[in-house]
């Protein structure tokens, strides 16, 4: 046990530590942030994926097949209000999934759809979607500018189009470990050498993204002082680049030597191989039932 | 460039996958064949390096991040067929897992980036380093310039995509159903973006790892390069004369181009028929009457106009006089040089004698 007294913090007497001002190399920075948010997701749904809800029960081939289903509905869908429902669907999903709500829908909503209305925010205005105009801001070389109802439309649907999309790909990423993914991609005909490489190319990303921040760290240490010069900055991204790219190599040729060490003679093998059941196949008549009604439905509203 | 789910609608991603069916089957094919049965590391650990180079994102002003994609560099260490096969795989891992570019879209994104974006940059690096050696400076050059074009032909696609949508899929009131921007307003907005920052990021990557590795780690230039020296003195003397060859290229790009000015709107500036001038805008009651008798001086043209005297099938009249002025000026040029050689070797007989 930690003794208390060395928990407590105290005033020094004389300033301890680095007496040089710290600088943050922003876009250094954001990108480890960047690479540690990517581990911490993939545990997150390593963990997602072992609890005992829904979507977890199902097969992977009779899930992924599902989502595609959905996913060309809600690309075929051409009103809001039916977006949205399909929207709270993918939620109801999601809590039979036992994935917590708050922390699916900020991972759905913080980057890509946000990002998505910044980008389709210009199509409101009356000069890149002309129609009629709801929202009239005034007048430009004579013309009446302002947002338009086909413009405001144009740009729901997008978002909501985007964010129900991502929902859909996120319930099945965290649903879904890993391994049993690939092994439902090459139940569907993708080809043998793909999917070998995904899988092995998902566990090295996360050796490389190791190296990455232990020569991110390295570089770090040994900097005395910041040179404020271009070509510096241009020679180390060169330089790691190369080096990591060097490691990435050899760690491959070592890759190789184990392979082979362990018998590997160019074919993958499965160890389980799993049965659908009952359950899957209700899944995937259900899904591929909503698709079409949805997209049935959405017609009946008009084009 | 990830374009996400519900930007592009699902005819455009059937399309898009469609067309990438057959690349990546022939990548699979090719690769096997070439790096036989250690493809499958190398080619995960080239996915592997192309997901974290994606992922370093540079800010842009405009509030968005660019990134380099490495699929040139891929191409220059793995050849292109691995470069589609990883770049692939990466863009695969980024739909399924983190949501960045989306499951549908793959075949779009995988078509821009995967597939477009290697083959073009390394057909520039190929034409750019045609008789150098391993070590020579313009190879790792070449390498970011054609990380720069194949960076850039790749968001025009994406572009073009993008753009597509709202004329091809809009409702009956005119709502755009997917993607709201026309081609004038994607074409430009991707253009700027990749010819500056991420255009930037891409060549500095993809040329700096290049001279890298030509002064730390020559064994692994030697993977894509085989039969190439390793240094300008051992290179064998070039034949022909590049300068004459590099004109040659020239000539004949501007050749191939020449019919762009179909799409050209408008006229050339000065260059309008008396009949055609605006009058009133320079305070004139008529042609002027030197300018009326001289623009007729000379009536016994072949094409007038570029065109037939008929005036029919003008954009085969326009095609064939730019052919049939390429071959006049070009007999020209060879008479005149012909002249002048002539006359060279005459010189220095007269000097003596």
């Amino acid at each position: 046990m930690t003794p208390a007294w060395l928990l407590e913090s105290e005033a020094g007497a004389f300033p301890v530590g680095c007496g040089g001002r710290r600088r943050r190399g922003s876009a250094l920075e954001k990108t480890l942030d960047g690479l540690a948010k990517v581990v911490r997701r993939a545990i997150a749904s390593d963990e997602t994926a072992t609890r005992q809800g829904l979507l977890q029960s199902l097969d992977a081939r009779a899930k992924l097949l599902g989502m595609v289903a959905l996913l060309v509905a809600v690309g075929l869908v051409r009103h809001i209000p039916v977006l949205v429902g399909l929207y709270l669907l993918t939620l109801v999903l999601a809590v039979a999934s036992r994935i917590g709500l708050w922390g699916f829908a900020k991972r759905v909503w913080l980057f890509v759809p946000i990002f998505a209305a910044v980008i389709v925010a210009p199509a409101m205005f009356s000069f890149v979607t002309p129609g009629e105009i709801v929202l009239p801001l005034g007048h430009w070389f004579g013309h009446e500018v302002g947002l338009t109802r086909q413009g405001l439309t144009s740009a729901g649907l997008v978002v909501c189009r985007v964010a129900t999309s991502i929902s859909l790909v996120v319930l099945l990423a965290l649903t879904t470990p890993w391994p049993r993914l690939l092994s439902a991609l090459r139940a569907l005909f993708v080809p043998r050498l793909l999917v070998l490489v995904l899988g092995m190319a998902y566990r090295y990303i996360f050796v490389l993204l190791d190296s990455v921040s232990e020569m991110v760290t390295a570089r770090k240490a040994r900097t005395v002082a910041v040179k404020r010069n271009g070509d510096g900055a241009r020679a180390v991204a060169g330089f790691s680049g190369g080096a990591l790219f060097g490691k990435a190599h050899s760690l491959s040729e070592e890759i190789h030597q184990a392979m082979l060490a362990r018998g590997f003679r160019g074919e993958m093998r499965v160890l389980e191989r799993s049965r659908l059941r009952a359950a899957d196949g209700i899944w995937l008549v259900a899904c591929l039932v909503l698709a079409v009604l949805v997209v049935g439905g959405d017609r009946a509203l008009g084009l | 460039m990830h374009i996400p789910d519900g930007y592009l609608s699902p005819a455009t991603c059937a399309v898009t996958g469609a067309a990438m069916v057959p690349v990546i089957g022939a990548a699979c094919a090719r690769v096997k064949r070439v790096v036989k049965d250690r493809h499958a590391p190398l080619l995960a650990l080239g996915a592997a390096y192309s997901f974290l180079v994606m992922m370093f994102n540079i800010p842009i002003p405009d509030g968005t991040t660019a990134h380099a994609v490495g699929a040139v560099l891929i191409a220059v260490l793995l050849g292109p067929w691995a470069a589609v096969v990883c770049v692939s795989v990466a863009l695969a891992i980024q739909a399924l897992f983190f949501g960045d570019g989306g499951v549908l879209a793959l075949g779009a994104n995988a078509l821009n980036m995967a597939f477009v974006m290697p083959f073009v940059g390394y057909g520039v690096y190929r034409l750019l380093t045609r008789n150098t050696s391993l070590t020579s400076r313009r190879r790792a050059l070449a390498a970011g310039i054609g990380g720069y074009v194949g960076l850039n032909v790749a968001a025009l696609c994406a572009a073009i995509e993008f753009g597509l949508q709202p004329t091809l899929f809009h409702s009956a009131n005119g709502t755009p159903l997917y993607a709201p921007f026309h081609l004038a307003q994607t074409i430009p907005a991707m253009a700027l973006a990749h010819l500056t920052i991420a255009g930037a990021a891409e060549l500095i990557l993809t040329a700096g790892v290049v001279a890298y590795l030509q002064r730390a780690n020559l064994p692994l230039l030697r993977i894509n390069h085989p039969g190439v020296v390793d240094t300008d003195q051992e290179l064998a003397p070039a034949r022909g004369r590049p300068a004459l060859r590099w004109a040659l290229i020239g000539i004949a790009t501007m050749i191939v181009l020449s019919p762009l000015g179909l799409l050209a709107p408008g006229g050339a500036y000065g260059e309008d028929a008396p009949v055609d001038l605006n009058l009133h805008k320079y305070g004139l009651s008529a042609i002027p009457s030197g300018l009326q008798h001289y623009n007729g001086f000379w009536k016994h043209t072949l094409l007038p106009d570029y065109g037939f005297t008929s005036g029919e099938h003008a954009s085969l009249a326009y095609v064939l006089s730019a052919v049939l002025g390429a071959l006049v000026v070009g007999a020209a040029i060879f008479l005149l040089i012909g002249v002048v050689r002539a006359v060279a070797r005459r010189r220095p007989d007269v000097q003596t004698g």
